[in-house]
Order: C-alpha cells, then structure tokens, then sequence
C-alpha cells in the first residue's frame, strides 16, 4: 500500500460547477486499487513545493478569482514547467486551463497575461459555448471516446502546431468551437474545458493519471475496477448527444 | 386601436389557456406568449389594475414556497391576488397568471400581485411594471449554465431595481443578498435568523459567497445556519449581517417547524430548516402589507407541502414523502432532513438534464452525498431513475455506497416500482423538476390503488417482496 498526496491548488478561489467530483474519483479509485490518498489544499501565499505532490489539480473560477491565482502562480512558474516536463501528473479545468497560455481575455475585455507555459492564447466571446459533449481521443494508440459538459466564453487557439488537442470533436464546441480540437494533452497534463465530473465518468483518463502517479512511484499499475455504473453514465451521456 | 390590439391578445391568452387545460398539457407559459406576441406592453396595462400592491419575489431557493404561503395568508385575509403557480416564473409564466386572472376586457380590479419571478427575467419584467417590493431569498450556483455565472445575475438584478422606488426585502445572512444595500441605495428591509441549535460553526458546503464582496477578504463565520447563510463578518471592512426589522427565533424543526417571529408565535406541518427561511420570509412580507398577527398565524398553520414541497403519500402503509431537488444546497437540505426521520429508508432519485432543470448536472459533485452513505443513514435501498440516472448512481459509488444497494432504471415508473417494492419504513422520492410530475401522478396512482385494495380486502396484506 503506498501514500499519494493531491495537491488541490486554490480551492477556495477556483471551485466552480463539481469540481471536487474529479479529485473525490482520483482519491476514491486509488483506494480502491489498495492505496492511501490524501488531499492538500493549497492557499494563496507563497512557493508550493510541487516535487512533494503526486497530481496537482486545479479548477475553474470567476474573473476576479482567477486574476488573483495568476498572481500567485507566477511565483511558481519555474518549478512547474520543470515538473512538467519530468512528468508530473497535471489535471486542469476551465479557468485553470486558460491560465497555461500566454493570455485570456477578461470580461471587461483586458488581455491578462497567463503563465505562458504554453504557446496558445485565449479570447472571449459574449456568448458562452454550453452543453453536452463528447470527445474521440486515443491512448497507447488506442481509441476512446471523453463525455463531458462544457460551459465557457473563452475560445481558446494555439498558436504552436505540435500542440496536442486531449481529443477531437465529435459533437459539442471545444477549444473555440471551430477547428474541431479540445483540451490540451502534453506528458502527463491534461487541461480541458470539460469541467465537474470529468473523470468520474471516463474511467480511462481516470486510470491514465493514476497509472501515471504509480509509475512515477515504482508501482505497476494492474487495473482490474469494475467499470459497470461508469461506462454506463458515460454511454448514457454519449447516447444523449449522439442519438 | 391600442385597446383593441390588447382585447385580442386577452382573447387569444385566455382561449389557449382554456385549450391547454382541456388537452391537459401544462400550459403555464405558451398563452402568456402568445398574448405578449400579440401585444408586448400587455403586463404593463394589466397590472395598472392591481389595487395594493404587487410583489416580485426572486432568488435561488425558496421562491416557490415563499409566495405560496404568502397567498395562502392573502387568501385568508379575503384578498384577491393575482399568483403565478408551480414554477411557471418566466415573464410567459407571470403574463399568463394575470391573463387568467382578468377578464374579457382587461379591467378586472384586483388587490395583489405575487409574482415568483426567475432571476435572469428580473429586469425584462420590471421593465413592464412596477412593484412596491422585490424580496431576495438567497443565491446560491444553480443553472448556472442558463445564464452563465452567479455574479452577472447579482448584477443584472441591481441594475434593475437602481434608481427604482422600490424597496427592497433582504435575506440578512445572505452575504451576497445584503450588499444590495450599498449597491443601489434602496430602502431595505431584512429578515433573518437568531442562533439556532441547527446551526454549525464550521461548513463544508458551498462556496459562494465566503469572499467579501466589498474587499474580497474571506469572510469569519461566527456560525452557518446552512451554506453560506449564518452570522458573519468581513474582518479587512466590517462588512458584516444587518440590522434584522424580522427576526426569526426559537427554532424548533421537528416533527414539525416552530418558531418565534418578531413576537408571532408561528407552527407550520412544513420540514427542513429552508422552509423555516421561506416562512419567515412570507412573514415579514405579510407585516409588511399590514396583515394581522393571527391571520398569519392561522394561515401558516393550515398550509400543506405543495408537489415536490416534502409531499406525503400513503402507499401501502407506507409514508413515501416526494422532494423536489434543483441544485446542491437543495439536496443538501432534503437529505439531512431524510436523515433526522428513524427507520430503514429506500431512496429513489430522478436526475434529468432537460433546459428546465438545468442541462448541467455537476451539481450533484457538489452535494453532500457522503451523508446518506453512514452506517447511521439506515439505506436500503438507492434507485437512480431518469435520463442522467447513470451520473447519479455514480455520484452515490464514489460516496461510498455499496454497490449492491445501487440499482438503475432509467424508466420513472418502473424505477419508483423498484423502489417501493424494498421494504423499508419510510421511502423518499426525490426529483428534479421535469421529472417531479411524473413522479407525482405515479405515487398519486399507487396511493389510490393502495386505498382501494385496503377497501377491498379490508386489511391491507403485508408485502412479502423484497428487494432482489
């Protein structure tokens, strides 16, 4: 049995739409494979020692809150690159996806510079990009489908073609409802508009991050969770959009 | 001509009105839009004709709850009102109660307004009439992905009511009700609650409305009456609950809600701390129409739990009690309430995401379903039912649940079936909105079926199924 630590960064400024689902399903599947997982909240204020964490995740937020997060994260910036690209299992949703790219654009219209970890910006749309939707996406060249909910007005494009979508539209809006690309898939980051329940309901992205952290511990991961009630909300939500 | 062109789009309401009851199909919002096609100022002109006053009464929860029992106090009292029921609370909805309540020629005098009126339609509607007071009952996140965030309908409601006469009525522990205060310069009434045994000093629940929204410091909670509802205080500004005109007291919440309100001694058959804020804030706006003391008293104490509103069937001699659940705090709230009741329970949930439930269902990650999942909660039985049945008996595993006690059927009718043939004590239905009159009529039949095999057989058989 080993430990693992989840770093929840801000979770008192970014927590919108059942964030909490996909760390309660990271904690909970762990446990079930036989591990102990704890949670850390992370608050504002000073350096965050990221090599200490086994996945660090962070949610959406409003305006205001995510400026202030900006703000903090800069003092991080180094270290979280690095962690990155050593590997470190990375979950971040909504807001906290916009945050990786050079800006995002602010309700009132103002380009507030974003931690530039990667090469996409983000702008903003009066009318918001709502509903149901369902993503083809592959792992260890094989195919699977995410089902989620998406609500945002930021459209985000990159800017860099190497970078990697998390999956491609099948049905629904994505990075910025046109060139058919969600998320961003990088190592072991994922980051998506997808916000709430994500992982709950795709057991595969689920058990990509926690075979991750177990990896990165030594540990083989071996699978073998009943997935009964997963899959079928995930057919069931796929069903909805699909028909 | 303009009088002409206002008599047809009555004519025309009150015909699809009838048309719609005839056929059966709800019709609640399609006359009112009809008739605002036909003539767009119709609400203007028909509330010229209301006497007294009219009241707007908005807000997260409660909203539904909060007018009733201010018109059963109405009624009491012999006015006649104009009422818009059962979450019909769009601008189609309110246009609709008025058509009905008028006549042919749109002149019926009438005392009062009580209009339920859904947060993003605030201001549409107070661009067409004027009321004398708008009561906020709370925020908390729901459906946020109609309108997208919290913060812009706060705004979209303060813009409205500025440079208004309009006073407003306040929920004091609400710290993101009571800055409406400063924001509009308003005359503000407001109503909260005294300590109560209930209350807790820390809370896990929700997280709007913990940041100041003056300095954005996190706001102290002395203590939480439930979410961000309690007694708190911002310690960068002062910020802190105001002054109450209409203070609740010595609470009591079972087996039925007791209270002290100012000196109104108040007894309701309603359940749940919620309902004991939508009482007093029935009350403070009855005061505030200058009802009288005993007519209140009497009023709420005769007041039964409407569809969905902890509604109780007798069903096999059995209590199944029907809960209608919006958002996390609402199902916070029903299943605390579920848990103070003893016996062996079976649960049944219908989770839809049609546009009036709101099509996101996040919220259930944010409800406090680990409460029901302790050996104390004494479940038999979780039945999720409808078109997100699989999201919610998800929700259930990852709280814990044991698989076994999980079951799934999308079907309503043959989920609530599943579900009352375990035998518990007590079962409770609970339901989002679109789903909650299916429920309804399903548990109406069986209730009757219960009574008539009963008459029959003049004792009623014990039920030998168990849950398989």
């Amino acid at each position: 049995m080993a430990e693992f630590i989840i770093a929840h960064l801000y979770p008192e400024l970014m927590n919108l739409y059942g964030d909490r689902g996909n760390i309660i399903c990271l904690q909970k599947r762990l446990e079930w494979y036989g591990h102990n997982c704890c949670v850390e909240a992370i608050s504002p204020g000073g350096q965050i020692k990221l090599n200490q964490y086994d996945l660090v995740f962070m949610g959406g937020g409003s305006d205001r809150e995510q400026k202030l997060v900006v703000n903090e994260l800069v003092h991080n910036y180094n270290e979280l690159k690095l962690e990155i690209e050593v590997g470190l299992p990375v979950l971040f949703v909504g807001g906290a996806y916009q945050l990786l790219g050079k800006y995002y654009e602010s309700s009132d219209g103002v380009q507030v510079p974003g931690l530039n970890l990667f090469n996409f910006y983000t702008e903003r749309e009066k009318n918001r990009l709502i509903g149901n939707i369902v993503l083809a996406a592959s792992l260890h060249g094989r195919p699977f489908t995410v089902a989620g909910f998406e609500n945002h007005s930021g459209r985000t494009y990159f800017e860099d073609e190497d970078l990697k979508a998390l999956g491609k539209v099948i049905s629904g809006f994505g990075n910025n409802g046109q060139d058919g690309q969600e998320g961003l898939w990088y190592k072991n980051l994922l980051a998506t508009y997808l916000h709430g329940p994500l992982l709950p309901k795709n057991p595969i992205l689920a058990d990509f991050l926690i075979e991750t952290m177990m990896n990165r511990k030594g540990i083989v991961f071996k699978g073998g969770l009943d997935n009964c009630i997963e899959n079928y909300a995930h057919e069931q939500t796929k069903k909805k959009i699909l028909g | 001509m303009k009088k002409i062109a206002l008599i047809i789009a009555i004519i025309a309401g009150k015909l699809v009105s009838c048309l719609s009851r005839i056929v059966g199909t709800g019709g609640t919002s399609l006359p009112g839009k009809i008739a605002l096609k036909l003539y767009p100022q119709i609400l203007n002109h028909l509330s010229a004709n209301i006497s007294e006053e009219i009241f707007v009464v908005t807000g997260t929860n409660g909203k539904t709850t909060t007018t009733n029992m201010l018109a059963g106090i109405l009624k009491q009292k012999g006015y006649t009102f104009v009422h818009n029921r059962a979450g019909a609370n769009m601008i189609t909805g309110i246009t609709t109660a008025f058509i009905r309540a008028t006549n042919w020629t749109g002149k019926r005098q009438i005392d009062y307004a009580l209009l339920e009126t859904d947060e993003a339609n605030v201001p549409l509607l107070l661009q067409q009439l004027h009321p004398r007071i708008v009561l906020i009952t709370n925020f908390f996140s729901d459906q946020l992905d109609r309108y997208g965030e919290l913060e812009t309908i706060i705004n979209l409601i303060k813009d409205a009511v500025r440079d208004t006469d309009i006073e407003l009525v306040l929920n004091a522990d609400d710290p993101l009700v009571t800055h409406f205060k400063n924001d509009t310069g308003l005359h503000c009434w407001y109503y909260g609650f005294d300590d109560t045994k209930y209350d807790r000093v820390l809370s896990e629940e929700g997280r709007e409305g913990r940041f100041c929204v003056f300095c954005g410091q996190e706001l102290y909670y002395q203590r939480f009456h439930y979410a961000q509802l309690g007694k708190f205080s911002c310690p960068e500004c002062g910020n802190k609950n105001p002054e109450r005109n209409f203070t609740a007291y010595s609470l009591n919440l079972t087996p039925k809600i007791e209270m002290k309100v100012n000196d109104i001694e108040i007894s309701s058959p309603y359940q749940g701390f919620y309902n004991a804020y939508n009482i007093l804030a029935a009350v403070s706006l009855a005061k505030l129409a200058g009802i009288e003391d005993e007519i209140i008293q009497k009023a709420i104490a005769h007041l039964k739990p409407r569809a969905g509103r902890m509604e109780q069937f007798n069903i096999d001699n059995r209590i199944v009690t029907l809960i209608l659940v919006k958002n996390s705090t609402g199902l916070n709230q029903a299943l605390s309430a579920i848990n103070t009741e003893p016996g062996r329970k079976t649960l049944f949930l219908a989770l839809n995401d049609n546009v009036a439930d709101g099509r996101d269902i996040s919220w259930i990650w944010d409800a406090d379903i680990e409460q029901m999942t302790n050996l104390n909660s004494n479940l038999e039985a979780i039945v999720c039912s409808g078109l997100r049945s699989g999201d919610m008996a998800l929700r259930f595993k990852y709280a814990d649940a044991p698989v076994d006690l999980i079951y799934i059927e999308d079907e309503l009718q043959s989920g609530v079936k599943k579900a009352l043939s375990v035998a518990t004590d007590r079962a409770y239905v609970l339901s989002t909105y679109t789903a909650l009159f299916v429920c309804r009529d399903i548990l109406l039949k069986l209730q009757q079926e219960s009574v008539a095999s009963t008459d029959r057989f003049g004792e009623k058989q014990n039920s030998s199924e168990s849950q398989g």
